[in-house]
């Protein structure tokens, strides 16, 4: 099971895939779905690589136009996933991994894995992103917390921002590592889905040793972190 | 490449202390096709970036010791399309890569078998604008085995080839690796020798392929020698790259290059084919190179730096005043 139940997922996939068709030219919808085919019939990985190597190349990297309401659908389906601001490849990308036939536990992970194993940067992001829409949930935790590891920033903001994987599925030290790692790279932590229900203690710790070594340090500590601190502090 | 023992000769010498002075060419853009960012510094991309280069190729080579298993192709593929490229692209400058097996590590069959396995993988990815650098170093036949499965991947791929042509018997060699892209049907618009110098330039601008000369200290092309070529050659087809590595070279060779050409009469209109335009025309058959995306990825990287500060280590401005002592 994904992280939201079948029916929505399915209410999810289409509306990705009406989102994607207004999006598209009717070439690249043609291309897609004849390659989702391929990609649905072969057991190796083979049009699966290629295809979504290939896909900026079809769908163009255009940011795309989502309305409010969708934006709002899909916030009821999956509370913290926001996509207006992708490109067209981004969300062909995700849409496309979304096809992959989840009935073979093992092979569906293989080929997931073998796309991170091969990811360039856009490729990575997609990946990243379409976190929560995975089946097996459980399994993606180690790849989360690798890729929090990632110094590539864009990528770090694929886990971080509008992403509603990371505060279902991390244990209490990876979200930390998650949170920490955004201060100390100055993201946007308003975008980081559960900031502030997944506040606690040892977070709060760390965060006042940071408050310290920044002031120390006579550098500026984000107002955010306070927020967070005071948060812990008075549910104490 | 270079690594003579000469070290204490090197260091002995008086410091030099003067400062670069490139306002000749201030306000043109260069495209450094063949230089590997992998063995460079963070100073080098801000040097490269101030000195006016927009966008480079980064071609898969020999990182200076043999790797001993095919992981470590994977990582070192999927680092120039992931990392590297993020690198680059802090300093405003666009970063493509050609994938290839090089030829001294073409020698280990074994690897060599499963590398080409890899390949595929790879050479479609977004920002891979040909297959490089692949040819010949000592000429062998496991060389020769492994350059023409290479070419019949480019030809498949419909991806340009950039060839290194070997530093030992060189003429015989370039002449052969143009020999064999022709008998694997690859058309010479599409294939770029690269490393040339005034033996053989001639035959391989007759023959119709693309001459790249490598402005590299001691080893190969100077630049006095690059303005003597144009002179006499023109700028048809002819490009010039720095091939800057983990040995002494030099990543602002075409700005340097530029402002001697300049300096020595050479057009501006010469000028810009041989540092920037040629190169775009030749890799762009890939379908892969987009001018916009040379200003794209310096608006995009503004923003991160200064809005969402996506820099590495959190605190750090986005511009060094490498002249003071003071580091905050």
């Amino acid at each position: 099971m994904p992280l939201i139940d079948i029916q929505d997922l399915k209410k999810l996939n289409q509306l990705l895939w009406n989102i994607l068709k207004k999006n598209l030219n009717t070439a690249a919808i043609e291309w897609i779905q004849h390659k989702i085919t391929l990609i649905v019939a072969e057991d190796k990985s083979v049009q699966l690589q290629l295809c979504f190597a290939h896909l900026p190349r079809i769908a163009s990297k255009k940011s795309i136009n989502v309305l409010d309401e969708e934006v709002q659908q899909i916030n009821d389906l999956l509370p913290g996933f926001v996509i207006h601001d992708w490109t067209t490849d981004k969300l062909s990308r995700v849409w496309l991994l979304m096809q992959l036939p989840p009935d073979n536990k093992e092979t569906y992970i293989k080929k997931i894995n073998g796309l991170f194993a091969a990811a360039e940067m856009n490729e990575q992001i997609a990946l990243y992103s379409a976190l929560p829409l995975y089946f097996y949930p459980e399994e993606w935790i180690s790849r989360c917390e690798e890729g929090i590891r990632s110094n590539i920033g864009t990528v770090l903001e694929a886990i971080m921002y509008d992403n509603p994987y990371p505060a279902k599925f991390l244990s209490e030290p990876s979200w930390n590592q998650l949170v920490l790692k955004a201060f100390f790279t100055e993201k946007e932590v308003n975008k980081i889905y559960g900031l502030y229900e997944r506040a606690n203690a040892a977070l709060t710790e760390t965060l006042q040793d940071y408050i310290q070594e920044r002031l120390a340090a006579h550098r500026t500590v984000a107002p955010e972190i306070y927020q967070l601190t005071q948060q812990t502090e008075t549910t104490k | 490449m270079c690594c003579n023992e000469n070290f204490e000769e090197r260091n002995k010498g008086e410091k030099i202390q003067t400062t670069l002075d490139l306002n000749d060419i201030s306000g043109m853009k260069f495209f450094d096709p063949h230089i590997h960012m992998t063995s460079r510094t963070t100073d080098d991309y801000q040097a490269m970036a101030d000195a006016g280069i927009v966008a480079l190729i980064e071609p898969a080579f020999w990182l200076g010791q043999p790797r001993t298993g095919v992981d470590s192709f994977t990582d070192y593929y999927s680092s120039l399309i992931g990392w590297e490229r993020f690198r680059s692209s802090q300093f405003g400058i666009k970063h493509y890569c050609t994938i290839g097996l090089n030829s001294r590590e073409a020698n280990n069959e074994k690897l060599a078998e499963q590398v080409m396995e890899i390949l595929p993988q790879f050479i479609f990815k977004e920002g891979v604008v040909g297959i490089g650098e692949i040819g010949f170093d000592d000429q062998t036949a496991a060389e020769e085995k492994y350059y023409r499965l290479q070419l019949n991947l480019g030809l498949e791929a419909g991806l340009p080839v950039q060839i290194h042509t070997p530093h030992r018997d060189k003429k015989k060699g370039t002449q052969r690796s143009m020999d064999i892209a022709i008998e694997q049907g690859l058309a010479p618009h599409m294939v770029i020798v690269d490393h040339n110098n005034e033996e053989t330039v001639k035959e391989v601008l007759d023959r119709g392929f693309w001459a790249a000369f490598t402005i590299y200290p001691f080893t190969k092309m100077g630049n006095e020698r690059m303005v003597e070529v144009v002179k006499q050659y023109g700028s048809e087809r002819i490009m010039i790259n720095s091939a800057a590595d983990w040995g002494i070279s030099d990543p602002l060779a075409i700005p340097k290059t530029a402002a001697l050409m300049k300096r020595s009469g050479i057009s501006l209109a010469d000028i810009e084919l041989v540092t920037y335009r040629n190169a775009i025309t030749a890799f762009a058959q890939s379908g892969q190179i987009d001018e916009n995306d040379f200003t794209a990825v310096k608006n995009i990287d503004q923003s991160q730096k200064f809005a969402s500060n996506s820099i590495l280590r959190g605190g750090q401005q986005p511009r060094i005043d490498k002249n003071s002592i003071i580091i905050s």
